[in-house]
Formats: C-alpha cells, structure tokens, sequence
C-alpha cells in the first residue's frame, strides 16, 4: 500500500508528535508511506499524478489544499476528500452545511462591513472570526459597537456569530471513522500541556450531533468546537483532520484507521461508507 | 504420488498444497468454484508468500490441478486413484465433504489416510462418522486413517483474481509444522513436510486452542470493543497486550497442570506467538478472528474451555472470563452468528446465555466471574462506542445500558485525568 501524505512542518518549539507517530506505525505495518511537504518544495504541475493508492490531507495549507484538488480532479482518492477539506476551511460554506443539517450553531452572520454588523449588538455579543481562519487565531469578541473599530479585519469579507459564553472550557470533539472523542481545553490554548486538555466522557447528545455532522459533509476524520450555554450545545467550528491532541492512544486509532480505509481503497471499495442520511455536501 | 484436497481456500493452498507438493505428491484440488478450478487448470501454478515482521519468503507452488465439485465422477476416480486425502473445506462443510469422498472410497481397492486441515479438534473423527453415512456398512471403514490436522500457520488473504490468467497469492505466516493424530492414522503412514506425528494428540489440540486460539480471541475480542480494526494494531494497545498475556498465561498454567510443562511452553512462547499477532503483513481484521463468537464461547472452546482447565489447576482465570464477556458485546452486522448471540442475549438476558452457550451458572465459579466483568462492560457498551480504560472501564461516551444492565453515572470530579472518569455505579 502507498500512501502520500500532506503534512506541515512545524518548528521545533512545537510539540506536535502524532502523524510523526502515525506514519512510523504505517511503516512498520508494511506501508510505503510519502511525506509530502508542498509548502518546502518547488511543483511543476505538468508533473501531478496520482501516485499512491490513498492521500492523506493532513496539512490545512492553501497549497497543500489546492494541489490535492489537483490530484482529486485526477482521481485520486484522499482522506478527507477535497471538496469537503475545502468547504471546511470555508466558515461561511461549513456553517451553513450545518445549519442545513439544522445542528446547533449559533446565528451567523457575514458582510463586508464591520459597521452593519452595530445593531446586531443590541441582542447581545458577537464574535468575529476570519472566515478562512483555523486555531484561534484572529478571533474577537465583540460587546458593543464601540468595539468594532478596535477590531482589525485583514479582510474585506467579516464572519460573526452570536457570542455564548461558555459555561466551561471548550469541548474539543473529535471524530474518526465513526468513533467520537471528547476533550476539554482551554481557550485560547497555549502550551502544548493546554492543548492535550482533559478527556471527558461524551454525553449521548453530543455524540449525536458528533455523528450528524459529520454526515452532514459526508466524512469520518473531522474535529468540532462546541460550547455549552444555559445547558445547550453550540457547534461553533468544525475542521477537517483537526490535530487529535488528548485523544488516548490517537496516532495508534489514527493509524488503524488510515490502514483500513487504505485496504479498501486497494481492495476496489469506495473510499468511504455510504451516508444515507443528512449530507448536504 | 497422488494427493487430493478437497477445498481451494485459504489452508487447502496456502498450507496443505504448498507442503504436498514440497512433499513430492501431485496435487489435485476439488472445487465447488468453476472460476478456481479452470483457472488452476489454465495456469498450473499459485503462489504463497510467507511473512513475518522482518522476512518474507515467496514459494511457487507448481504441478497442481483442479477438479470442480460437480463432476461427481471425476472426484470419485480422483479419491480412488489416490495416495492420502486431504480436506479443507471448513467445519460446517465437512458433512458434503464426505459425501464426496464415500463416492470415491467405495472405488478404492486399498485403504489410505485422510487428514483433515480444519479449525475443529475432532474434525478428523467427525469426518469418520459422516463418510460411514455413505458407505456401506459392511465398508472397512476401520483400515481407513482419519486424523485431524492441527495447524499453527495463519492464511488470511488471498490476492489476485481467478478470471485472469496471474497466479494467485496467498499470503500467510511462516509456521509449517501441522500436528497429526498418530493413533487415528492407518500404515503406511504418509511423510508430508511440517508434519509432527503426535501420540498425545489431545494436548497439541488443547495447547493451540487454549493458548494461541484463546490469546488471538482475546485481541479480538478486546480490541472490538476498543474500537481496532485490525488485529495488528489492537496488540499494539499496552492495555490489550496485557490481557493477551495474561489470559494465554492462565490457559498456560491449567495446560501445564494438565499435560506438563513441555507441552505448556514458558512465557518466551507466549511472546512469540504475541509476536504473531503483530505481524501485520498477514493483515488480519478483528472482524475475522471475531467471527462466530457462538461457537468461539462454547464450553470446551478456547476462552471457558481454557478457563475451566485453569480452574481445575487452581487458576483464577480472571482475563479468560473479561474475555469471554467481552465476546458476548462482538456484534458485527456480517456475522450471523454474532446476530444469534446478540439476539440471545438481548432477549433471554446474559444468564441465559451463559448456560445456554457457555454451559455456565452466572451465579457462581466462572459463571459468575464472566457474568460480573459482562455487567461491567454492560454499564458503557452501546454500538460505536470505544473502550478508552480497560482497567477501570472508562468509555468514550456515556449511554443508557443496554438489555438491563445497571446504569453508571459519570461523576467528573477534578481536573485530574484518572478522577475525571470517576464512575459512580448505580442500582
């Protein structure tokens, strides 16, 4: 089995041990795997072929996206799928595929104009969030309109949602191949201790919503961000092969489950089980 | 020499055929599938390929042919032409098989062996009371040699398609040693590659079932619920490999007080055959290993059968029975079985099921022991949810138990990791 891999180089200061793991284990269980780094790498496009029986996009890099569309659109067969991965880094896009779903997101909002979003204050807070962005970053809280000016938009494009406090940390949930994992952490989150959170056993409900949403985009390795306010969930982001730190034994489930679908992959099945219900992608 | 295997699966070639043939007999292989049977005949030859984690060896195994199933004269006069007959056609197929090889027998002018290369302890005897359906009574039957084969190699795959004219693969482990009932065979015996000849038939059958078929069932069973999907990967689990040694060194102990230290083996034995379980070339699904857990639960079968033996030798068997309660949760929707022994459960209740399958009282002795760790798994068990801490039962999700087990409240605690799974166990 081949394997070609996106991944992102992170500098030393940044803990990040769970691919390195994962594909030591693919290694070791037979599997050619290539790491592929665009963003290090001169590509000649002439040169894109699908080369390995399975892709994994790990990386969420603008290049690393649109080179595995380019090899989607050749037929390779990649986890996650590129439409989805590129619907997910797109909040407007992901929020409204799970509105359609009719899970709980907060209400949503997009213009171009910070100062239209003013009489929308009046009902409470809202946070603002570069649409295209990941990890925290770029993200206000915004409680009256005052406040607007302060908020530094690196873009035309303005993403807000109704802000709920959390009543506790974050819940990060994540999700592979139908299994679903709750950990609690921090926001923001900053050393990697943080980022590990805690481990917490995932009520019915929000295994349920886990499971919606990722029928809703139609794929098995994904990761939400969910608060809790006045005892309702709220998603508030979802991700496509989000980092998996605090899962218990995550590169080892990771990697079974790489295994299994790359075995599928090879044996002439599809890519990923058929989602009867709820998909909106 | 001439030998026919009745069965083209995984053992029949990926073990028998290669050793037969090793062995200098000419191999015929019967069928009941015409696309493998032409295509034996069309290509003359498969391969086997051996692996382990550091060597893999690759054996053309050459000379073959193959008779489909159908043509009942043609197998009759194959199995009466010749020298040692061979079957590998799976448990519940013995019964057509012998059909089969009565047709040929009642042709024969001399006696011969028949070795049974079947996952079944008694398969060999068996098979001698389905052909003596079929032959006349006044059949020597008694001159005729039936033992059952007990292997130890695992064949998992079998790659490539009959429709083509590529030589088939099939993949599997290195072990060729198969053990033979001594006893049960007739003069002349056969001299097959691999073969040991065993005058103690019935330990070798307990050693392979009670420790490597126990051991295997464990990782299974265990990684099912941890949520693995390969056998490879849930012996990578520290929790799971625990487990595995300590339910195969249980079955070890009772071996040993049973049968003696030789035929029990020591820990390093344990460890090789963990490291088996590794070897990921073989590709193993836990689907696979898991499959028929009715059967797989029975009294005499790997986990109670093994449990009983420890009993007897003054062995708690605590990870047998957490293993054959965690066999009665393996629900895979492929598996029919696994439907019955849900079905059973969810209807008549685990106590039921214990006597019914396991020949067990869930009030006491072992009964007992696998109906407590089955309450135990019962208080998170719900299709999709993983097993996070075997140790103290921790899951990923929380759920109203199922078929009436009592309900477990999780009580976060603190911000330690351990405390925050504090579960509080209600009535």
């Amino acid at each position: 089995m081949k394997i070609g891999m996106f991944m992102m180089r992170y500098p030393p200061s940044r803990k990040s041990p769970i691919m390195p793991e994962v594909v030591r284990l693919l290694v070791e269980w037979g599997v050619t795997v290539d790491p592929i780094y665009p963003d290090e790498q001169l590509t000649d496009l002439a040169h894109i072929h699908v080369e390995h029986d399975l892709y994994v996009l790990k990386s969420g890099a603008d290049l690393a996206l649109s080179l595995a569309g380019a090899l989607h659109a050749a037929g390779a067969q990649i986890v996650n799928p590129y439409p989805v991965a590129a619907i997910m880094r797109d909040k407007i896009i992901a929020t409204r595929v799970l509105q359609a779903a009719r899970l709980p997101v907060p209400s949503t909002y997009v213009t171009n104009h910070l100062e239209e979003l003013a009489p929308l204050l009046d009902e409470g807070p809202l946070v603002i969030k570069p649409y295209r962005g990941s990890q925290g970053r770029g993200v206000h809280v915004v409680w009256d309109s005052d406040e607007l000016n302060n908020v530094r938009a690196n873009q035309d494009l303005i993403f807000a949602q109704r802000y709920y406090k959390p009543e506790d940390r974050d819940l990060k949930i994540y999700c592979i191949g139908g299994q679903v994992y709750g950990v609690k952490r921090v926001w923001p989150a900053q050393t990697y201790e943080e980022k590990l959170g805690e481990p917490f056993v995932v009520t019915p409900e929000l295994h349920q919503i886990a499971l919606r949403c990722g029928q809703a985009f139609g794929i098995e390795v994904y990761g939400l961000d969910v608060i809790v306010n006045d005892g309702k969930f709220y998603v508030v982001d979802i991700s496509s092969f989000p980092g998996f730190k605090g899962v218990p034994d995550a590169a080892l489930r990771l990697a079974d489950y790489i295994y299994s679908v790359g075995q599928r992959v090879i044996s002439g099945q599809p890519l990923l089980p058929a989602f009867e219900k709820e998909r909106f992608v | 020499m001439k030998a026919i295997i009745l069965g083209a699966g995984h053992i029949g070639c990926g073990l028998a055929g290669q050793l037969l043939r090793a062995s200098g007999y000419q191999v015929v292989f019967i069928t009941h599938t015409p696309v493998l049977a032409d295509h034996f005949n069309r290509v003359g030859c498969y391969q086997v390929h051996l692996v382990n984690g550091s060597e893999a060896r690759k054996i053309v195994v050459d000379g073959i042919c193959a008779v489909s199933a159908d043509d009942l004269d043609r197998v009759a006069a194959e199995i009466a032409a010749a020298d040692l007959i061979v079957t590998s056609v799976g448990a519940g197929n013995l019964s057509a098989a012998a059909e089969l090889i009565a047709s040929g027998l009642s042709l024969r002018s001399r006696p011969a062996n028949i070795l049974a290369f079947e996952n079944l302890p008694l398969a060999g005897a068996r098979l001698r009371e389905h052909v003596a359906q079929h032959v006349p009574q006044n059949f020597p039957l008694a001159d005729y040699g039936f033992s059952t084969a007990l292997v130890s190699r695992a064949v998992t795959q079998r790659l490539g398609d009959p429709a083509l004219d590529e030589p088939l693969t099939f993949i599997g482990d290195p072990p060729d040693a198969f053990v033979v009932d001594r006893l049960s065979l007739r003069q002349p015996l056969p001299s097959i590659e691999g073969m040991i000849l065993s005058d103690d038939f019935d330990a070798w059958v307990c050693r392979k079932l009670y420790i490597f078929s126990a051991g295997h069932a464990t990782c299974a069973y265990l990684g099912y619920l941890k949520g693995y999907h390969y056998i490879h990967a849930a012996i990578l689990d520290p929790e799971i490999r625990a487990a595995v040694l300590a339910a195969m060194a249980e079955g070890q102990r009772g071996l040993s007080a049973c049968y003696g230290a030789e035929i029990a083996g020591d820990e390093s034995d344990l460890e090789e055959l963990v490291a088996r379980f590794e070897n990921s070339a073989l590709n193993d699904p836990i689907a696979r290993v898991g499959r028929d857990p009715w059967r797989k639960l029975s009294a005499d079968d790997r986990l109670i059968g093994a449990a009983h033996l420890a009993e007897e030798a003054g062995v708690h068997p605590e990870h047998l029975a957490l293993a054959a309660a965690a066999a009665f949760y393996f629900d895979d929707p492929a598996d029919p079985s696994s439907a019955d022994l849900q079905y059973e459960v969810k209807f008549f209740g685990v106590a039921s099921a214990l006597n019914r399958i396991c020949k067990l009282d869930s009030s006491q002795g072992l009964g007992c022991r696998v109906a407590n760790a089955w309450r135990q798994f019962a208080n998170g068990w719900h299709r999709g949810n993983v097993l996070l801490k075997l140790d103290r039962m921790i899951w990923a999700c929380c759920f109203q138990p199922e078929n009436g087990a009592r309900r477990t409240e999780i009580v976060p605690q603190s911000n330690d990791y351990q405390s925050l799974f504090l579960a509080k166990t209600v009535y």
